[in-house]
C-alpha cells in the first residue's frame, strides 16, 4: 500500500490513468485526509438528503397529496401555529431543535424542506458553466487566432464584475423567479471555466499523443470529447467541487437580498433575512440557517481542496 | 520608466477600455433579451405600480427606445461616458447624484477593509508556511476555511449580535450618529468632510460606525489572500537568497517576516482587484445588515422597489471602478516586477 502510494506521488500522470481504472484506490487516497471524510460526509448527507426530499417535494407537487413532501421532516414546515411563536430551541422534540419562527413553523423542518433548491442550484449552474466553458475553452485554444481574442476579451470582461453584481442586475428584469436566478446565475458562472479550459487545452494540445490522433485522423467528435476535453478535466473538476459551494453562496446571498424567492416555500438565506429584525433577542431565528449553509459549503471546499492536492502531489496539506 | 513600461501601460488601458465596452453592452443587450418590445422595456425603466400609456411614450421618448438596436447601445455609452445614468423613478432624481452621494461612503468601507484583509491575508499567510504542518498552519486554515465558505451576512451577523449587542462596544447599525448636525459637503467623502468642517465629534462617530462593517468586509475577502501568500512564501522559503539570509545568521523570524514575505508579496498585488471585486460584492450585505447608507444599502433598497435603473447605473459604475482597480493592479504589478512586460 505505501508502495504503491509513493509510487502515485512519484509521478502525476501514471496516478492520474491509474486513478480513472480504480476508483476504490481513489476513494482510499482522498480518505488519508480527516478533513477530507469530513468534507465527503457533508457532501454526501446534503446530496443524498436533498435527492429524496426533493423528488418527495416534486411528487407531492405532482399528485397533489402534500403531505408526501414533509413525511420525513420532524413536522409540516407549513404548519403554522401563533402560540408558538419565536420558541427558543430546545432538544424535547426533535422540530425544536433549532426554536421556532414568527409564525410558529419548526426552523429544523423548513431548513430541511429548503436544502434540495440549493442543491438543484448548485447542479445546474456548475454542469451548465462546465458545459459553455469547455465549448468556448476548447473552440478559443485549439483555433487560436480572432476568435480566442473575441472569446477571452468577452471571459475577461464577465470576470471583471462580482458575480452577485452581475447576477443582480441580470436576474431583476428575469422577475427576479427561482428560474429567474438560476438562468441568471447561469450566464455568469462559465467564464471562470472557459479560462481553466482554455489553459488545458493549450497545454495537451502540443502533446504526441494529441498529435498522433490528429495524424490517424480521429473523428471530431472523438477528438475533441476523448483527447481534449477528457484529457483538460481533471484540475476542473477539482475546482468544481469547491465551485459548488461558492454557487450555493451566491444563492442564498441573493435570496437574503430577496431575489429568486417563491413566497411560501422556504429558503435558506431568506430565513436567516427574515430573522434579522429579531437578532439580538431571538438570534437563532436567523443563526441556524446561516450556520447551515457554512457547513455545506465547508463540505464541499474540503472534497475540492483535497482533490487539487492529490492532482498537484501536494499530498502533505 | 523605459518604452516597454510605457507600451505596457497603454496595452493594458486599451484592454480595460474594451473590456468596458464589452461590459456596457452585455448589460444592455441582456435587458432586451428580456424586455423585447420598447413598451415592455419602458416598464421596466418605469418601475413597479401603475404607469399610464402617456408616461410610457414619454419614457421611450426620453431614452429613444425605438431607435434600432445598435443606435441604442452606442446612445447609452455615450450617455454613459456624459455622467447620464437616468431618471430615478423612485427617488425622483437624476442617477448618478444618487451615486454620487452612496459611492464615495461606500469607497471609505470598502478601502479600509481591503487593507485590512490585505495585511491579515499577508500577515496569516506568512506565519501558516512558517509554521508548516504544524498546529498553527491548520489553525490558519481552519479560520479562512470558514471565513471563505461562510456566506457574508453570517460574518456580519455574528459581528453585529457579538460586539454590538452583547457587549456595547460599538454601534450596530447607521452610518453615524442622527444627532449630530452634518458638517458641509465639499468632497462627498463624510470623513474628509468632517474633517475639512474641522467636526472631531462627528468624524469619531463616523469612524465607530465604519469599524464593524469593514471587519465583516475584510474578513469575508481575506481567505483568497492567505491561500496565495502560503503557496508564495513556500516557494520562497525554499529559494537560495532565503537560505542565505538564514545562513547569514538573521533570526528566522526576520527572515520569514521580511526576507521571504517582501519578496512572496509580488504576486499578491493581481489579487488586489480581484479582492476589491469580492469586497464590493461583500459591502452589498454587509451595509444592508448595517444599515449603512452606501452603495450597497442603495442596491437593496432598488431591488425592494424593483428600480431597474438604479441598478442598472449601479451595476455600470461598479463595474468601472473595478476595471479602474484591475488597471491599477496590473500597472503596479508591471512597475515591481519587469519580467511581466515581456510577455
Amino acid at each position: 500500500m505505501i508502495n504503491e502510494t509513493n509510487k502515485i506521488k512519484n509521478d502525476s500522470e501514471s496516478k492520474l490513468i491509474r486513478k480513472r481504472r480504480d476508483r476504490s484506490n481513489f476513494l482510499k487516497l482522498m480518505s488519508k485526509d480527516k478533513t477530507a471524510i469530513i468534507g465527503m460526509v457533508i457532501v454526501v448527507a446534503f446530496l443524498g438528503w436533498s435527492a429524496i426530499q426533493g423528488l418527495l417535494e416534486y411528487l407531492s407537487g405532482y399528485t397533489g397529496y402534500s403531505y408526501l413532501s414533509y413525511i420525513l421532516l420532524p413536522s409540516n414546515p407549513f404548519h403554522t401555529v401563533l402560540a408558538d411563536r419565536l420558541l427558543a430551541p430546545s432538544s424535547k422534540t426533535v422540530w425544536m431543535w433549532f426554536g421556532t419562527n414568527f409564525e410558529g413553523e419548526s426552523i429544523f423542518s423548513r431548513m430541511l424542506y429548503a436544502m434540495p433548491r440549493d442543491a438543484l442550484v448548485s447542479v445546474i449552474v456548475v454542469f451548465s458553466a462546465i458545459a459553455i466553458g469547455a465549448i468556448l475553452g476548447i473552440a478559443a485554444a485549439y483555433r487560436g487566432g480572432w476568435l480566442e481574442t473575441i472569446i477571452m476579451r468577452l471571459t475577461d470582461s464577465f470576470l471583471a464584475i462580482p458575480a452577485l453584481i452581475l447576477v443582480i442586475a441580470i436576474s431583476i428584469p428575469l422577475r427576479a423567479t427561482y428560474s429567474g436566478v438560476i438562468l441568471g446565475l447561469s450566464i455568469v458562472w462559465w467564464p471562470t471555466y472557459t479560462r481553466f479550459f482554455r489553459g488545458q487545452v493549450l497545454r495537451v494540445k502540443n502533446m504526441d499523443y494529441v498529435q498522433a490522433a490528429k495524424i490517424n485522423n480521429v473523428k471530431p467528435r472523438n477528438f475533441f470529447i476523448k483527447y481534449l476535453f477528457l484529457n483538460s478535466i481533471d484540475p476542473i473538476i477539482a475546482y468544481a467541487a469547491l465551485d459548488f459551494g461558492n454557487v450555493i453562496l451566491t444563492y442564498s446571498t441573493l435570496a437574503f437580498l430577496g431575489i429568486g424567492l417563491s413566497v411560501p416555500i422556504p429558503e435558506l438565506g431568506a430565513m436567516a433575512s427574515n430573522g434579522l429584525q429579531f437578532l439580538p433577542a431571538d438570534w437563532w431565528y436567523s443563526f441556524f440557517p446561516g450556520i447551515s449553509i457554512l457547513i455545506i459549503v465547508i463540505g464541499f471546499v474540503l472534497v475540492g481542496d483535497r482533490y487539487q492536492d492529490l492532482i498537484n502531489n501536494r499530498i502533505d496539506y | 520608466m523605459n518604452s516597454a513600461l510605457i507600451l505596457y501601460i497603454i496595452r493594458r488601458t486599451i484592454y480595460a477600455v474594451v473590456s468596458l465596452l464589452f461590459i456596457i453592452t452585455i448589460v444592455y443587450l441582456l435587458i432586451h433579451a428580456v424586455a423585447p418590445s420598447p413598451l415592455a422595456l419602458a416598464k421596466v425603466y418605469a418601475g413597479p405600480g401603475h404607469t399610464s400609456k402617456s408616461q410610457l411614450l414619454a419614457i421611450i421618448k426620453e431614452y429613444d427606445l425605438n431607435a434600432p438596436l445598435p443606435n441604442q447601445v452606442l446612445n447609452y455609452i455615450s450617455n454613459i461616458f456624459h455622467g447620464n445614468l437616468g431618471f430615478d423613478p423612485s427617488f425622483h432624481r437624476p442617477e448618478i447624484d444618487l451615486i454620487g452621494r452612496y459611492l464615495p461612503r461606500t469607497l471609505e468601507l470598502v478601502i479600509p477593509a481591503l487593507l485590512f484583509s490585505m495585511l491579515l491575508g499577508l500577515y496569516t499567510g506568512a506565519f501558516g508556511a512558517s509554521k508548516r504542518r504544524k498546529a498553527g498552519d491548520q489553525v490558519v486554515k481552519g479560520v479562512y476555511l470558514v471565513t471563505w465558505a461562510s456566506p457574508p451576512f453570517l460574518v456580519a451577523i455574528f459581528l453585529q449580535v457579538f460586539f454590538a449587542y452583547d457587549l456595547h462596544l460599538l454601534p450596530a447599525t447607521g452610518l453615524v450618529n442622527p444627532v449630530l448636525l452634518t458638517p458641509k459637503d465639499v468632497t462627498g467623502f463624510p470623513l474628509l468632510d468632517a474633517l475639512i468642517a474641522g467636526d472631531f465629534t462627528y468624524f469619531v462617530s463616523l469612524i465607530h460606525h465604519m469599524i464593524l462593517p469593514v471587519v465583516a468586509i475584510g474578513l469575508l475577502s481575506f481567505g483568497i489572500i492567505t491561500r496565495l501568500t502560503r503557496a508564495s512564501m513556500l516557494d520562497t522559503m525554499e529559494s537560495e537568497y532565503f537560505k542565505l539570509g538564514l545562513m547569514k545568521g538573521i533570526s528566522r523570524k526576520r527572515a520569514v517576516y521580511t526576507v521571504a514575505l517582501r519578496n512572496a508579496s509580488i504576486p499578491i498585488v493581481t489579487l488586489l482587484a480581484l479582492t476589491f471585486g469580492y469586497a464590493v460584492a461583500g459591502a452589498v450585505v454587509v451595509e444592508d445588515i448595517f444599515s449603512y447608507h452606501g452603495m450597497g444599502w442603495f442596491i437593496v433598497y432598488a431591488i425592494t422597489n424593483l428600480d431597474y435603473i438604479a441598478i442598472l447605473g449601479t451595476t455600470i459604475i461598479i463595474a468601472i471602478s473595478i476595471i479602474i482597480a484591475n488597471l491599477a493592479a496590473d500597472i503596479l504589478y508591471g512597475v515591481l516586477d519587469p519580467r511581466v512586460k515581456l510577455e
